[in-house]
């Protein structure tokens, strides 16, 4: 006998048997755990008073350390609107259903618009020669709708924060130039654009980086004299354009004073002057909006309050 | 210096030790970007044989941006400790991997040899090491520091409760910092990221969170990760401040598109260690992340992974008490996917801890880059068994503010009880006192955010 196979038959006897598992127990009675989260009635109060104050999701309880199925789903459903957002692509013929000149980047794919931003920020030789054929020149501005890292924000949203802005500028005595719509655009390619037709400021509204449940957001920025070479330090910048941050028709009288400010002080960026724009910087209390119940199996129904 | 090399009769020649170190690194979409990367698998596997032969004190005589052409590049190698230099100067990268994976370099010879490396030794090694290798290291390196509890002991896994708002609404951020806490959370410091970088808002938040944690008696240390000017005009106003932050790049351009210098740098860190509100020694807390250099252009043609180990040679100036890489909140043109991201966690919590840093990370991902919520869950897992010294944690991991994803407060304790560690040793006894843990287990009041009302 080696002194191996003495170690494994004492390690044996000393388990009792050959089946190593421990003995089963006894079959214990599973009641079904209570119902955890996205019913409000069931909500702990403190958890419904921060709700008051915040969207984050408070109060969800847990199972051992873990989430609750309904959060679990609740979550899946969040996080599957977010990636429909970012994979979303402008449809061909959508700009100029809407009434803008459709324009593209440089960029060929949807991945090679997530890892190529320098192509993202150029004009396609065949977009570049549709501008110089048909836009209008020298306006004091011109406005760039574009899909950004959410097409869905930009066609859901985008419209109605256009058509604001462009009252607003025109509002202002400003002359706003033809609308165009980029395709896989990045926040750069407003230099190009604006260069191009000899706009005295550029803005491009563009749909941001979707967060957890939301794909809506734009974000607007502005440069004044573009053209191409500008940097971030040149540009100023609203984020947050949707219902939960700041709705279209203030982002439009904001954006349009920022316009107006730059052509009267010459300067766009950390050049430019805040404490001479006349529009209001700071805003009031907005209760944060309520996040919607997504999935609804059976009879509950979908898209109320949690 | 010959940087050439031979794989089955094609010989590979490169120019310089900034291009080898770019060649040699595992694949990154930011380096593609930038350029610097290997152009075949097999070049990269060339740059790598070469680099492995280049010895330490080579390394130091090259670093990637020339000493008379940046300040970060200047404050490293002033204040490298020249003994400990000489005790590694002589290995090869190649020898330098094998003996700090060796079982007889312990934590405390590690901790002894760190300060003589420089940034860029940390970084040639770690393009030799695989994830494995490079927790089996990161595990054995001791960093601990204290601020008012005392993090990075052996056996603890602490968390940043990070409860950010999108307008600064303080009742909100209170009360996803309750929820934090009553989860186990927020050992390593109260972080918040404010949406208005303005000295009076960083003040009434951290008023109301230091006003919280006091009446609570809770062991942990708070902060507003606002600009440090903002932080230091925060400070006259008055308030109280444990922590203070500052976001930094890999070269002096970098950092000047952040705001920052080693002078200013400095001045932060003589104003905390006078006014600040915690015990210390240690008191600041660094935030970096491999791809913000190239991002402002202030990369030099060097690649992502070896500018981010100089800003772990720039941080260890202040003796922080906490730096974390924000490893996949800069989007997929420098991290593209799950490989690329757990990858880059690992590596940076590496070369920290090999630099003598508290490191933690925000293991997370934007709604852009392609990683899934399950490799994300997994690399929290890897970066708990390499020893990382704390992980992030937010409602279900969503920050409703920058809007990306990471640890949630359920996670935290997810990891802890998988791999049988704890939160620092002060905010432990806390928790037992509460009844948020029982013997490390849940308690009868874990989840419960009334026991901070």
């Amino acid at each position: 006998m080696s002194v191996t196979r003495d170690l494994v038959a004492a390690l044996r006897a000393r388990l009792g048997a050959s089946d190593p598992a421990p003995p089963r127990v006894a079959l214990p009675t599973v009641p079904a755990p209570p119902a955890r989260v996205y019913a409000p009635r069931r909500e702990p109060l403190r958890a419904g008073a921060a709700a008051r104050h915040t969207t984050a999701l408070l109060g969800i309880g847990h199972v051992g350390t873990r989430y609750a199925t309904d959060v679990v789903l609740q979550f899946q459903a969040e996080l599957a609107v977010a990636h429909e957002a970012v994979a979303a692509e402008l449809p061909d013929g959508w700009a100029e259903e809407h009434g803008f000149l459709p324009l593209a980047s440089r960029v060929a794919s949807h991945r090679e618009f997530l890892l190529r931003p320098d192509l993202g920020r150029r004009l396609a030789p065949a977009s570049l020669q549709r501008l110089r054929d048909q836009a209008a020149r020298d306006p004091d501005v011109q406005l760039v709708l574009a899909d950004g890292l959410s097409a869905t924000a930009c066609m859901t949203s985008g419209p109605a924060l256009y058509e604001a802005l462009a009252a607003a500028c025109a509002g202002r005595g400003l002359r706003v130039g033809t609308p165009v719509c980029a395709r896989f655009a990045r926040v750069w390619l407003e230099d190009e654009i604006g260069q191009e037709v000899g706009a005295r400021v550029a803005i491009i509204l563009l749909g941001e980086r979707p967060g957890l449940g939301t794909g809506d957001g734009l974000s607007a920025y502005l440069v004044h004299r573009p053209q191409v070479g500008k940097t971030d330090g040149d540009r100023n910048m609203m984020s947050n354009l949707h219902a939960r941050g700041t709705p279209p028709a203030e982002a439009a009288l904001r954006l349009a004073a920022l316009a107006a400010a730059m052509i009267e002080q010459g300067t766009s960026g950390v050049g430019l002057d805040l404490d001479r724009v006349d529009a209001p910087v700071e805003r009031g209390y907005r209760a944060p909006q309520v996040r919607q119940r997504l999935v609804a199996c059976g009879g509950a129904p979908a898209g109320g309050p949690r | 210096m010959d940087l050439s090399c031979a794989i089955r009769g094609v010989r590979y020649r490169f120019d310089s030790v900034k291009e080898l170190l770019g060649r040699a690194n595992p694949p990154k979409s930011g380096d593609d970007l930038a350029g610097v990367s290997a152009r075949s698998a097999v070049e990269r596997v060339a740059a790598r044989a070469v680099l492995a032969g280049l010895t330490l004190a080579e390394l130091r005589q090259h670093p990637v941006i020339p000493y008379e052409a940046d300040e970060l590049t200047r404050a490293v190698e002033d204040d490298l400790d020249e003994e400990a230099f000489r005790a590694v100067a002589h290995l090869t990268v190649g020898q330098f991997r094998e003996w700090l994976l060796e079982t007889t370099t312990t934590g405390p010879l590690l901790r002894a040899v760190g300060p003589g490396l420089t940034p860029e030794m940390a970084a040639a090694v770690c393009k030799l090491m695989s994830n494995l290798d490079l927790m089996t290291v990161g595990a054995k390196c001791e960093v601990v520091v204290r601020a008012n509890s005392t993090l990075g002991l052996p056996g603890r896994l602490s968390s940043r409760v990070q409860p950010n708002h999108p307008t600064d609404d303080v009742e909100g951020i209170l009360a996803s910092m309750r929820e934090g806490l009553a989860y186990g959370c927020g050992d390593a410091v109260i972080g918040v990221n404010p949406a208005t970088d303005t000295p009076a808002s960083t003040a009434a938040i951290l008023t109301a969170i230091d006003e919280v944690l006091r009446r609570h008696q809770v062991p942990t240390q708070h902060c507003v990760l606002s600009h440090v000017t903002v932080q230091l005009k925060a400070l006259e106003l008055g308030c109280p401040m444990d922590l203070m932050f500052q976001s930094l790049g890999g070269s002096e351009a970098a950092n000047r598109a952040f705001g920052v210098s080693v002078g200013l740098l400095d001045e932060a860190w003589a104003t905390m260690k006078e006014r600040g509100t915690s015990r210390g020694p240690n008191v600041m807390y660094f935030e970096t992340g491999q791809g913000s250099a190239l991002s402002s252009a202030a990369h030099h043609g060097a690649d992502q992974l070896t500018l981010e180990a100089r800003c772990y040679g720039l941080a260890r100036r202040y003796r922080p008490f906490l730096v974390n890489t924000v490893v996949g909140f800069i989007g997929p043109e420098y991290l593209e996917d799950g490989a690329q991201i757990t990858r880059a966690g690992l590596e940076d919590h590496f070369m920290g801890k090999l630099l003598g840093l508290p490191m933690g990370c925000d293991a997370c991902f934007t709604y852009h880059a392609a990683m899934s919520q399950d490799e994300l869950e997994s690399l929290k897992v890897l970066l708990g068994a390499a020893g990382c010294a704390y992980l992030m944690s937010l409602p279900v991991g969503d920050d409703i503010m920058l809007n990306y994803q990471s640890t949630s407060y359920h996670d935290i304790p997810s990891v802890r009880r998988l791999l049988g560690k704890r939160p620092t040793p002060e905010f432990d006894a806390w928790c037992e006192a509460r009844g948020i843990t029982r013997g490390g287990e849940p308690g009868p009041r874990f989840g419960d955010a009334a026991v901070v009302a």
